[in-house]
């Protein structure tokens, strides 16, 4: 039995146990997925790309004694599948036996899927929804006589795994995004909006945030490099906590030592008031409860009142290092090991607003673009402030300033820090806005 | 033609549909991924992947629709919703689209290539890959080895309402080592060839001449070796790159600042805009006179190298830098007439089912008429930087910081003591403006680079950018690290 795009689960069940049974290699995994991802961009308050992309593909994991292959495609006949399965046998074959290698993992009873996962309208949102909610914030914009670049995003996505072990599941989710760009003649500020639902979005109100910022940020001064303190709004705090994620909480860089927490397990690395944790239960952002091996998702404390917890394990890294596996296995094949996919950072107890008014002198961050690893053991992180950099100053944003690079530890600079009251999804993460005492600006820009 | 039939039907429904242009590309992709890791197989994938992608113009609005579903059911349902699509453009729309002349093209193309990938074994790939990796850790102190293989292979149709059918297939090949070596407090990163290895296309032959095994321990020593070795100082002073690192220097401050979508605003709200904008074509002092770049989607053995762009129009070369003017954009149908330029081949999209746009393609610095040694040995002082590990520049491509795995003190025109944490920074003009010497054709190199990210859905592009070592004066040497 083949499946299509309309397949249902018990369908895609049916051939996925199908190969299983035909496989005749010590272990066999297969993984199918599915997604209709939508999006519609615009620019100078026009849409200019629009797209829906269809794509699907089923990955077999062929297991012989010690030795693994991986094969994938995207047609999903009869002869594919079976050829698909062959490749991955025969590449298996082909391995040298990796010591290590644990076997599949036993998955355990059924993970149900969370409440808020999936939301049927929003699979079938029309290419019209979507361009209704440009043409919204594009009124906006034209009201204020700003032009705006941005998108609106909608998808549906659809997992299923199955393993000789007897591992059966199928999930299906749901996402919408819009992402606001308001441009103005020297200036531009920033929104965003991420839920499970096209219908939790209020393109308006964060219209009406991007456009304000792009207003009060005209005629933008220049500021002299140097340390500062900095509050930096989720987006902008999002991207740094996406570095720290990937280089410092999986198993693989904590066993080779690259992870800026080998061998401080146990220390305090950050903050008394810093925790932050993976949960993929988080009502903000309900995600899928396993992980590409089928094991059960758990909630991991990564940082807890600043003392380094642990990070996130597969079954591999769980059995080299003889941890308990916490379900953050990525599809294989597999080279960067564990990762957490849904970082939350537990919030403050004060408001972002009152975190404005502690600063004496000092700079507002909507956005930063382009930030990279400079440094990985330290953690010392370049980028740029984007779309929408003010100046505080006596507790109040007075004016918009122009674009600077930066240069700093995120590790330290959580060691110095103040965390907002409020959590918002951004992206994948949950997390309030910071402030950072001592942020290292090193240069300017001219816009 | 492959998928011909399969075309033309999603052709006559776009057509039926009101459709004022379409076209279409189907698409049979095979990557192959071997990759070694502290001495077993950490990674070895075989993937194939099959669809179609359908992009129509109605009423001067763009639609686009893509299933892995090649059924005549589902041709029809997709290159309908492509029409449906590009009907809510219209609902938000300015002027519209209006496209550049292609011309018709029935045409096929085949990468050359000397030794056929299929043709070698993996098994053998396995064991080069595993004696390549021992040699890599063979180095006292190292933490992590890695080697990889792959080789990349689209079989691709396209075809359009205005008569072009067109088949290619694109072989691309490439390997790479890793050394991590952690202790001393520090994490220090070793790769080879390049910055990720040795990316372009053809055939097996690439793998071949990438010497991996010839040059792991090397890259092991080195990693070790940089733990210890002293800071890059921080200061103005001259530096010479290497030809990888000037290949990621093109990439970041000419490749992306001259894509006419990023300079008409199309990447506003992720990719950025460019300091690059249409006033300055033709006038604005990008570098210095030494400094000629070119958009040549037929370079031979480049990454990007193919017959013809996702949108039917053949590769060409295009002046981008002409005696260090700005001279050119990368332009598509779409956009070309807006500054005027003609398209040069360089609309591509990561597959069959993603939207082809404007994207870096072979960007390459010509080659000046000095000696590697001399770029050096004209030195009384200065740093030698080698391979990026870090690489930011803000969304107009101006400011810059970029960061190396290795350097080296310059001293009486020789490399002397290694420098571990190289970082330099810059303003793009001015720092091609400090540009004062190229090296040779002898020491240029067609670097591919193949994660190019851009566009919303992001997708990942393959580009090349060839180049030479080059010096240049007065560089602010050694960010990040000081005060």
């Amino acid at each position: 039995m083949a499946i299509d795009t309309t397949s249902g689960p018990d369908a895609i069940e049916s051939v996925l146990s199908g190969v299983i049974a035909a496989s005749t290699v010590d272990e066999t995994e297969v993984l199918f997925g599915r997604s209709e991802a939508a999006l519609t961009r615009y620019t100078r308050n026009e849409i200019h790309e629009n797209v829906i992309e269809g794509d699907a593909s089923l990955s077999i994991r062929a297991v012989v004694g010690k030795r693994v292959g991986v094969a994938s495609t995207s047609r999903l006949d009869d002869r594919a599948i079976a050829d698909t399965l062959a490749r991955a046998a025969s590449i298996a074959r082909l391995s040298p036996e990796d010591p290590l290698f644990p076997g599949l993992p036993e998955t355990g009873p059924d993970p149900r899927a969370l409440a808020g996962a999936y939301d049927a309208p929003t699979a079938a949102a029309s290419p019209d929804a979507r361009a209704a909610a440009v043409a919204r914030i594009a009124e906006k914009m034209q009201h204020h006589q700003l032009h705006a670049a941005g998108f609106v995003a909608t998808r549906c996505d659809a997992v299923a795994i199955a393993n000789s072990k007897g591992t059966r599941r199928y999930f299906e989710s749901t996402d919408a995004s819009v992402n606001i760009k308001a441009i103005g003649d020297d200036s531009s500020g920033y929104a965003e909006g991420f839920a499970r639902s096209l219908g939790q979005l209020d393109f308006d109100a964060l219209a009406a945030v991007a456009a304000k910022k792009a207003l009060d940020g005209h005629d933008p001064e220049p500021l002299r490099p140097g340390a500062y303190t900095v509050i930096l709004e989720p987006p902008a705090f999002r991207e740094f906590l996406g570095y720290l994620s990937w280089a410092g909480f999986g198993a693989q860089s904590l066993d080779d030592g690259s992870s800026f927490l080998a061998g401080r397990i146990g220390d305090q690395v950050m903050g008394t008031n810093v925790t932050i944790r993976d949960d993929f239960a988080h009502r903000l952002s309900p995600g899928i409860p396993i992980d590409f091996e089928g094991v059960a998702r758990t909630s991991v404390p990564i940082i807890e009142s600043g003392i380094a917890k642990g990070v996130v394990y597969d079954s591999y890294y769980a059995h080299k290092l003889g941890h308990a596996n916490t379900g953050h296995a990525l599809p294989a094949p597999n080279s960067a090991g564990p990762l957490p996919l849904n970082i939350v950072v537990e919030p403050g107890s004060r408001s972002t607003a009152d975190l404005v008014r502690s600063v004496e002198h000092g700079v507002l961050v909507s956005r930063t673009w382009y930030i990279r690893l400079v440094d990985q053991k330290k953690m010392l992180i370049t980028g740029m402030t984007r779309d929408g950099v003010f100046l505080i100053e006596r507790g109040v944003v007075t004016r918009g300033l122009k674009n600077m690079r930066f240069n700093e530890s995120i590790v330290e600079a959580l060691g110095r820090c103040e965390l907002a009251d409020e959590q918002v999804r951004s992206e994948n993460m949950v997390l309030p806005a910071v402030r950072i005492n001592g942020f290292r600006f090193t240069s300017a820009t001219t816009f | 033609m492959r998928f011909e039939a399969e075309a033309k039907r999603a052709l006559d429904t776009a057509t039926a549909r009101g459709a004022d242009y379409a076209d279409v590309r189907f698409g049979a992709v095979h990557d192959e991924h071997v990759e070694v890791r502290n001495g077993v197989v950490s990674g070895f994938a075989d993937s194939e992947s099959f669809g179609f992608s359908v992009r129509v113009l109605r009423g001067g609005a763009w639609g686009f629709a893509s299933s892995a579903d090649i059924s005549d059911a589902e041709i029809d349902r997709v290159a309908a919703k492509a029409v449906e699509v590009a009907d809510a453009s219209a609902k938000v729309k300015g002027r519209g689209i209006s496209l550049a002349p292609a011309g018709k093209f029935v045409d096929t193309y085949r990468t050359p290539f000397e030794i056929d990938p299929a043709t070698v074994p993996l098994e053998d790939r396995v064991r080069y890959l595993l004696d390549v990796e021992k040699e890599v850790r063979a180095a006292k102190g190292v933490t992590v080895g890695k080697a990889s293989i792959d080789v990349w292979r689209n079989d691709k149709t396209f075809a359009s309402t205005e008569g072009s059918l067109i088949e290619q297939t694109i072989l691309q090949c490439g390997s790479a080592i890793h050394a991590l070596a952690v202790g001393n407090g520090d994490a220090q990163d070793r790769t080879f060839p390049g910055t990720c290895g040795l990316f372009q296309t053809g055939g097996y032959e690439i793998v071949r001449k990438a010497k991996l095994l010839e040059n792991a321990r090397r890259i092991g020593e080195e990693a070790v070796a940089l733990l210890t070795a002293d800071q890059c100082p921080t200061g103005d002073m001259d530096v010479v790159l290497s030809s990888d690192q000037v290949s990621l220097q093109i990439h970041e401050s000419i490749g992306h600042a001259l894509e006419l979508d990023r300079v008409m605003g199309w990447e506003a709200n992720f990719s950025g805009t460019s300091f690059a904008t249409l006033d300055k074509l033709g006038t604005f002092r990008y570098g210095n006179d030494l400094v000629n770049v070119v958009c040549d989607m037929t370079c031979p053995l480049a990454l990007a190298t193919h017959g013809y762009d996702d949108e039917g129009t053949p590769a060409r070369s295009v002046d981008l830098i002409r005696h260090g003017i700005l001279v050119g954009y990368m332009a598509g149908r779409d956009t070309a007439h807006v500054a005027n330029v003609p398209v040069g081949g360089v609309v591509r999209s990561e597959y069959w089912g993603r939207l082809p746009m404007i994207r870096i393609g072979n960007v390459n610095l010509e080659p000046g008429d000095v000696s590697e040694e001399q770029l050096i040995g004209d030195l009384r002082s200065g740093i030698y930087m080698e391979s990026n590990r870090s690489w930011s520049i803000d969304d107009k491509r101006l400011n810059f910081q970029f960061g190396c795995e290795i350097g080296y003190e310059i001293k009486d025109g020789k490399k002397t003591r290694m420098l571990k944490n190289p970082t330099y920074a810059g303003m793009t003009p001015a720092f091609w403006g400090a540009c004062d010497a190229i090296g040779d054709a002898k020491s240029w190199v067609a670097w591919g680079t193949p994660n190019c990210g851009k566009g919303e859905p992001m997708q990942t592009a393959r580009s090349s950018q060839g180049s030479s070592p080059a010096r240049f004066r007065g560089i602010q040497v050694g960010v990040g690290y000081g005060d």
